[in-house]
Parts: C-alpha cells; sequence; structure tokens
C-alpha cells in the first residue's frame, strides 16, 4: 500500500528519482515562479505576448513602489491583520475553553455537543453565503472587520473545539485528579495545570488559523466591499483599471500579501505540521 | 442657525425662481450639503471625480460637499441598497437601459428640466441615450467610440485602403489572409467583445432601430433580420477572418495578435489605443476606420458607451445636485475631464475641445458628424443583463460552431421570453 522508502529501491530507480524530482519540482512552481516573474515586467509586456520570455525591462522598483505606496495595498495588509489576529486570539481562547470543557468533565450531553462542533465542520460553507450575508447585514456588522471577525470566530471554533478537546483528552487525566485533590479551583486547573501543557497544540492551532484567515477569500468578497474593510486576498484586484487588468501590478501585489503567511511557515515549521498530524496518530 | 439658513432657502428659491440660468455661471448661492456617491475608483477618474469636486466646491464656498468613492464593481451591488436608503444627492450610473429599472422604479429624478437650460443645448448627440418615456433622468459626462482599430502598415504593405463597404471589407480581409496573417484578433472569453461584433453587424445590417428593438425585447430572436446578421458574420467566420482560439483569450490577451502582425486589426473601444501604443504601436502604425456599411438602405450607427450622473428621487438637495450636473457637462469642464491627462475620452459637449490626439478626434467627429441612425449603448447595456449574458454566449458558440445556428437562435428566443415575460 505505501510506496517503498527510495533508500531501498534499486540504484537506477534512485538515480531516475533524483533526476525527475527536480522537474517536477519546476513545473510543480511554474505559476509561482510567472508570477514572480511577472511582478518584475513592465506592463507592456502583457500587450506584446511576452508571457513567458525574459522581462522587456525590469521594474522591480517601479511596480513594487506602487503596490505600497500608490495604491491601497498597505491599507488592504492592516485590514487582514486586524481581520487575521483579533480571529486567531479569539478562536485559541474559546476553543481552548471549550476543549477544557468536553474533554475533562463528564456530563450527559458531552458526546452531543461534541459530535455538533465537529458536524458543523462538515456543512459546505458556501451554501451558508445567503443567511450570514443577510445576518451581518441585518445586525450592522456588513462592510465592517469585526463582522468578518465574528464570523471567522464562530465558524472556525468547531474545527478547534475538535482539535483541543482530542489533545487534551490525551493529556494524563492523573494531573487534574491530583490537582482536585489539593483542592484546587476548576478554573486554577485549567490556567495552571491544562493550559501550560497544552502550549504545543496552542502554538500550531494558532499558526493554522492565522494561514487559513489570511488567505480566505469567499467570506472577504461576500461579507466587505469597500477599502476600509476589505483584506489584502479580496483587494488585490483594485489594481485593474476600468478597462485594464494590471497584471504586473496584481503579481507583485499577490507576492507582497502572500510573504506573511510564508513566513508564518516557515518560522513556525515544526508547529505547523504538529498541527496537521496533531489527532491524526494516536 | 436654522433660521439663517432657512433665508439663505429664501434667497435661493427666489434665485432660482428669477433667473433659472444663474447656476451655470457659478454665481448662484448655494448652501447646505451635497452628498455624491461616485463609482469612479479607477485612479485617474478618481482624480477627475475629485478635481470636479474641488473646483464646483470653490464655486460655492457655502456648500459642504461630501464625496464618497466606491469600487466600480461594488457599486453595481451597492446602488441597489443606497437608493432607496440613505439617499445621496448625485450618483453615477450608466445610459439608456441601465438606467431602465431605477427609473421605472422611480428612484431617479426626472430632470428634463435641466435639459431644457441653454448650456445643455450642445449635448444633442447623447440625448437619446439619456431619455426614456420622453424625459430625461441624468446627464452623461464621458463616452468613447468603438471601431475597427488596424495596422496602418500591414494595409500598406498589401495595397488596401480603409474599407467603404462591407464587400470592401471582406476583399481586404481576403488579401490579408491571403498574405499569411489574420483579419481581426479578438478574445472572447469574458464574452463582451462577441457583443461588440454583433452590435455592429447587426447595426449594419438591420439599423440602430431594430438594435433598440431586439434588445429591448419587442423583436424574437428567430426573426429574419437576426438570421441576415448572423450569415453576414458566417461569411467572415468561413473564411477565417478571426484569429484561432479565441475563446481562451481575453481581450488584453488578444492584443498581442495585433502588436506582432499575426492579425491586421481589431473592432474595439478606444480604451484599446492605449496599452497598443505603450506596446510600440505608433500613429503609422495604427490607425481608426468607422465599421463600413453593409445596407445602404439603413443608416450608420455607433456603439458609444456612456457613463452618467443621476439625482436620485430621495435626494434632499436638489437644487445643489442640479447645479453640479450642469457643472459636469459645461463645456470648459467637458474639455478638461476629457483630454489625455484625465479620462483621455470623448466630451460630451459638442462646444467642447476635444484633445489633440487623433483617435479621440477622428471618434469625435464621426459620433457627431457621421452617426445619423443613433448612438448605441453597447449590446451588454441596452439588453438586461440576463438576457445580454445568455446572447452573448450565443455569439461565442456561433463564432466557434456557426452550424449550430438555429439551435442558439431557438435558445435565445426562449430565454427572451422568460426574461421580457
Amino acid at each position: 500500500m505505501f510506496p517503498t522508502p527510495i533508500d531501498k529501491t534499486s540504484r537506477s530507480w534512485q538515480l531516475s528519482y533524483q533526476a525527475l524530482l527536480p522537474v517536477a519540482l519546476i513545473f510543480w512552481l511554474l505559476p509561482l515562479l510567472a508570477v514572480a516573474v511577472f511582478s518584475i515586467k513592465p506592463d507592456t509586456d502583457f500587450t506584446t505576448g511576452n508571457y513567458w520570455g525574459f522581462p522587456s525591462s525590469f521594474e522591480f522598483v517601479a511596480n513594487y513602489g506602487k503596490v505600497f505606496f500608490a495604491s491601497d495595498m498597505p491599507r488592504y495588509m492592516l485590514n487582514s491583520l486586524l481581520i487575521t489576529v483579533p480571529t486567531m486570539i479569539g478562536c485559541v481562547v474559546l476553543s481552548s475553553m471549550t476543549g477544557f470543557a468536553l474533554g475533562v468533565y463528564k456530563f450527559r450531553s458531552n458526546l452531543w455537543i461534541f459530535f455538533m462542533f465537529v458536524a458543523g465542520n462538515f456543512v459546505p460553507f458556501q451554501i451558508l453565503m445567503v443567511p450570514v450575508r443577510d445576518l451581518t447585514l441585518d445586525m450592522g456588522l456588513y462592510n465592517t472587520i469585526p463582522g468578518l471577525v465574528l464570523f471567522h470566530i464562530a465558524f472556525q471554533t468547531g474545527f478547534c473545539t475538535l482539535f483541543m478537546r482530542n489533545f487534551i483528552r490525551a493529556l494524563p487525566f492523573d494531573l487534574i485528579e491530583v490537582a482536585r485533590v489539593e483542592g484546587v479551583a476548576e478554573w486554577r486547573i485549567f490556567w495552571y495545570v491544562v493550559l501550560p501543557l497544552m502550549k504545543p497544540a496552542l502554538a500550531a492551532m494558532a499558526v493554522l488559523i492565522f494561514t487559513f484567515i489570511w488567505n480566505d477569500f469567499f467570506w472577504a468578497v461576500v461579507l466587505t466591499q469597500g477599502v476600509e474593510s476589505q483584506p489584502v486576498t479580496a483587494g488585490i484586484t483594485s489594481f485593474n483599471a476600468q478597462f485594464r487588468a494590471a497584471y504586473h501590478l496584481m503579481s507583485a501585489g499577490s507576492i507582497v500579501a502572500a510573504l506573511p503567511p510564508v513566513a508564518m511557515f516557515f518560522l513556525m515549521q515544526k508547529h505547523f505540521i504538529a498541527g496537521l498530524t496533531l489527532g491524526a496518530v494516536k | 442657525m436654522v433660521l439663517k439658513s432657512k433665508s439663505i432657502l429664501a434667497t435661493l428659491a427666489t434665485t432660482v425662481a428669477l433667473t433659472t440660468g444663474a447656476f451655470a455661471d457659478g454665481h448662484a448661492k448655494l448652501s447646505g450639503d451635497l452628498t455624491i456617491f461616485s463609482d469612479m475608483s479607477n485612479p485617474a477618474p478618481r482624480a477627475v471625480m475629485e478635481g470636479m469636486v474641488e473646483r464646483f466646491g470653490a464655486m460655492h464656498p457655502d456648500l459642504n460637499i461630501e464625496l464618497t468613492v466606491i469600487d466600480r464593481e461594488a457599486y453595481k451591488t451597492q446602488i441597489r441598497n443606497f437608493l432607496t436608503a440613505n439617499t445621496p444627492d448625485v450618483a453615477n450610473w450608466y445610459a439608456a437601459n441601465r438606467m431602465k429599472p431605477y427609473v421605472d422604479a422611480g428612484l431617479f429624478e426626472d430632470i428634463s428640466d435641466v435639459w431644457e437650460s441653454d448650456e445643455l443645448s450642445g449635448l444633442a448627440s447623447t440625448k437619446g441615450a439619456m431619455t426614456l418615456d420622453g424625459k430625461q433622468w441624468g446627464v452623461p459626462y464621458t463616452y468613447y467610440q468603438w471601431g475597427v482599430y488596424y495596422r496602418a502598415d500591414i494595409y500598406k504593405e498589401l495595397g488596401l485602403n480603409e474599407p467603404a463597404s462591407f464587400d470592401e471589407m471582406k476583399s481586404n480581409c481576403q488579401a490579408i489572409i491571403d498574405s499569411g496573417r489574420k483579419c481581426y484578433t479578438i478574445g472572447t472569453k469574458f464574452l463582451w467583445t462577441a457583443g461588440g461584433w454583433f452590435d455592429y453587424l447587426n447595426m449594419r445590417t438591420n439599423g440602430y432601430d431594430y438594435h433598440a428593438k431586439l434588445t429591448g425585447g419587442e423583436i424574437p430572436w428567430t426573426d429574419d433580420g437576426v438570421k441576415a446578421t448572423f450569415a453576414n458574420w458566417r461569411e467572415l467566420i468561413d473564411m477565417g477572418a478571426f484569429i484561432d482560439n479565441h475563446t481562451a483569450y481575453s481581450w488584453q490577451e488578444s492584443l498581442p495578435f495585433i502588436v506582432s502582425g499575426d492579425a491586421a486589426a481589431i473592432l474595439k473601444g478606444n480604451f484599446a489605443v492605449p496599452p497598443l501604443r505603450e506596446a510600440g504601436l505608433d500613429d503609422s502604425k495604427l490607425d481608426f476606420y468607422q465599421f463600413p456599411a453593409i445596407n445602404a438602405d439603413v443608416e450608420l450607427a455607433e456603439d458609444a458607451p456612456t457613463d452618467t450622473f443621476h439625482i436620485p428621487s430621495g435626494a434632499k438637495n436638489k437644487e445643489a445636485a442640479k447645479a453640479f450636473l450642469k457643472f459636469v457637462v459645461s463645456a470648459e469642464n467637458q474639455t478638461l475631464i476629457n483630454n489625455g491627462d484625465n479620462l483621455g475620452q470623448l466630451p460630451v459637449n459638442a462646444n467642447s475641445s476635444v484633445d489633440d490626439d487623433k483617435f479621440l478626434q477622428e471618434g469625435f467627429a464621426m459620433l457627431s458628424s457621421n452617426s445619423p441612425g443613433g448612438v448605441a449603448q453597447f449590446f451588454d447595456r441596452d439588453a438586461p443583463a440576463e438576457m445580454a449574458k445568455v446572447a452573448m454566449e450565443g455569439f461565442q458558440e456561433f463564432m466557434v460552431k456557426p452550424d449550430n445556428l438555429d439551435k442558439i437562435l431557438d435558445r435565445l428566443d426562449r430565454a427572451a421570453k422568460r426574461i421580457y415575460k
């Protein structure tokens, strides 16, 4: 079922594997490379059809200069940050508490509540588009940053609770019982015993949520409209003029917009991978 | 304070009653708030809009102008909200059928009285586009011509002239094809470019009134006139006039073909000129001609999409709003905002001067003197949005599979029966 590890295969297969890997890698990264190259090309290269060739002139400074100083990009980046960070904090705080409650206490409907959190993850979020839009409109939160943050927190908490509850379940329950025998209040058990043990899970989840929310496009388009509230994923098209798409500026903008999650990934790689596999292996 | 503004209003009212023309020279006293919602969100139009507000504000120091610029695409959905609640005094929109839903719903103010004033006498060419039910519902501020932009150097090399008739257009095309090129580049990925071809072939075959009736749902798509239009189109398709695989390109991605000389011309609005110039086609290589006559019995009519200003019927400061509209269309302002440094399009006022630009000059001359049949807004602005989408999908399919015509027309007819009901 699993492929044989490479170091156990024949020498000739190892050689061809080593030769094919870079080729596959380049193919895989081609679209990204194209965006990177587009971002330093002048506008005319698109009109002359020079899509894949050498840039006719290098416009790195001009293009990126426009992105940072002559467009709303800085504002969009700020919006993204103002949406992502509160969502991240909100999700982590709420789900560590729900996870604690569902993981530690035994009460009658515990499992059912837990199942509801899990079931929420199986709802395809697109079908919520119209009701959520109407709801935010009725609440006066349409086209505002808090509106987007509240929705993201509500929607992401389901997944986070699953994640946290399973992590807390895997902790040695004896620790909690010992604390109870010592007469420690329940909230102190949460704060001084469980929370410190959850640090790896908290970090992993924060990193995951950050990338999820930063990269969200769908809800950004559905729930926000203007430069005062739209995150960078939705704002990137503002480079387009009425008739013309400014591919060179959109490419430069995309690169800039992609930097925070990419930086997050490389800096927190350990937590990211831990997050993805957490709960997968018992 | 209340008393003061009341007395100003009173003076204002008398001034209006005595001299309606007083607004034009900007000496009338306007006060209060003027809220403007604009969709001119792209850099150049935005600067134009802000400049107009600044200049109008300088003329009326007592007026507090509040400008809100909304993203052009988002505006199209937001207008439904803000025309009914939180109404501005002035709002941007589009001419002809695109304003019909709001006119029918009573959300736009009838401003026929503004059109009766002397300052608007130079706006005759666009009056038709602003008129519904015999009344005018807004003013235009800019428009641009459509036509055939062609490679003058290729025409010269092959010894061809700008065609005066459809037959000449076809014989030119044959010569171009024989030289190993395509006649026309087009990218139909986003459909509307095919709408341009249909508009011209249809208006040249059947005339402007037919176009208006067809897009207005009064003529069925199975009509013989429509079939004649498609027959003309088919001649071009069958001779291989259009580039291959055009369904894969956006209009911008179709430009490299004309830049490289693999295609000799493009039917497009004037907005195609800046990118072509930037790509190295100077005025000796790029030229313009009006789409030639097909049926000698119909008058020439052009596509010239027009952008407009309107006063919502819920506006609070209508006097100031009307003064602003008059200011927008004044000859002087029109000259300024439509020049090459600003919008780079055509002024709507015949008394304005056009920028010193070959294509704008030709377009202005064409629209003001050689478009007797009328000025259409473009297929997807004249037809209801839903119908336009279905129809343009049909045009695209026809360009690839002309044999499907009967099926396509049948489909469009059924769609029309549902949409225009």
